[in-house]
């Protein structure tokens, strides 16, 4: 058990910018993208032994946490959860970006005005993925997997815009 | 607006922050949807518990007649076995793990179903219980205040009488779906809002 979690501390760390990157496009709030991250931390780990490396581990990932993200519930009364209590999880500094990635910093508060499945397909086109698997993982056509990245990404453009910034 | 540049700025971004250590993989409670309804459900397998046990009580304060006695052991019989069914029902959903790991589409459909089934038997359980409790306290009146109400019946007109079925059934209608709207439908909402985002041509 030590070692099946251990390997999967590894692989996630490794890979865990996937998880800040969703926490921070799902989110608007800090606090809500804690409680993001933490639940797709969790839901990771309760599908892990699902995962049979028939595909590559973050494309397995990416289906996770997006789903987790896709469907995940605000908690109602905040209350930090006993695990983490003694433990300092520096999950989003919202200061980090200031400055350095100003284009980001546009780029996550333009993202809050999409919908779900929006935020989703930029999320997917920004991490390199194809149509085709921009459409596998979304379970839709590719050509419809196009049309509606096409569409995102000038409704992005325009969201932009609008908010007083072009690049 | 370039999409390009942006592309390598986003995968330039390095996240800042500790390891995600142990302690993350032991919080028990997920909020997912689907884990918000389990929650709920499994607080009221103990109220209904609780409920059915105080039931057991009410022959002894109430002092019943033997016939409604028989009558209320009857009641309280089918009304158990239903719960049991439902409940045995809800277990199963309950264990019923699910797989993140599909794609969207799959996923979300899943949930949604599985969820709207899931509050359509929590609404046809509370019918059931409804319909047993209108059903014995018209027994109980039949047969402990029979004078009374055969009195009260025959002044009422059959129309008046159907009507008062009706506006009873109504509201028992009314009452169990806005319950079950007010405590399982604002999940059922937020899925079938990314349900219909998906849809959308």
């Amino acid at each position: 058990m030590k070692e099946t979690e251990d390997i999967f501390l590894n692989l996630i760390n490794q890979h865990k910018a996937i998880i800040h990157k969703i926490s921070k496009m799902y989110m608007k709030d800090a606090e809500e993208q804690r409680d993001l991250f933490q639940e797709i931390v969790l839901q990771l780990w309760k599908a892990y032994p699902g995962f049979k490396g028939n595909s590559k581990f973050t494309t397995w990932m990416y289906r996770v946490c997006l789903n987790t993200a896709l469907i995940y519930f605000k908690k109602d009364n905040r209350k930090p959860d006993k695990a983490l209590l003694d433990e300092n999880i520096d999950v989003i500094d919202v200061n980090e970006n200031e400055g350095k990635e100003e284009k980001l910093t546009y780029l996550y508060a333009a993202v809050q005005e999409l919908n779900a499945i929006e935020k989703a397909l930029v999320f997917l086109f920004l991490e390199n993925q194809s149509h085709r698997e921009i459409a596998e993982n979304l379970g839709i056509s590719e050509i419809n997997a196009r049309v509606k990245l096409n569409r995102t990404k000038e409704k992005l453009q325009f969201i932009i815009k609008k908010n007083g910034y072009e690049f | 607006m370039n999409f390009d540049d942006l592309k390598n700025e986003w995968n330039a971004e390095t996240p800042e922050g500790s390891n995600i250590s142990t302690n993350m993989l032991k919080i028990k409670q997920a909020h997912t949807p689907i884990d918000k309804i389990r929650a709920k459900m499994k607080h009221e397998f103990f109220y209904q518990l609780f409920f059915l046990a105080l039931m057991t009580f009410i022959p002894y304060l109430a002092d019943f007649s033997s016939t409604v006695n028989q009558v209320y052991l009857m009641t309280y019989a089918i009304t158990c076995g239903f719960t049991a069914y439902y409940f045995f029902k809800f277990y199963v959903f309950y264990k019923n793990s699910y797989d993140l790991s599909m794609d969207t589409r799959k996923n979300i459909l899943w949930f949604y179903y599985e969820m709207k089934l899931n509050i359509e038997l929590y609404k046809a359980l509370t019918y059931i219980v409804a319909f047993i409790v209108v059903g014995f306290m018209s027994a109980y009146l039949f047969i402990e205040k029979a004078s009374v109400f055969t009195k009260i019946l025959t002044k009422l007109s059959p129309v008046y009488i159907l009507l008062n079925c009706f506006i009873t059934i109504l509201i028992i209608g009314a009452i169990t779906e806005l319950w079950a709207w007010f405590y399982y439908g604002k999940y059922l909402k937020q899925v079938k809002k990314v349900v219909d985002e998906l849809d959308y041509e």
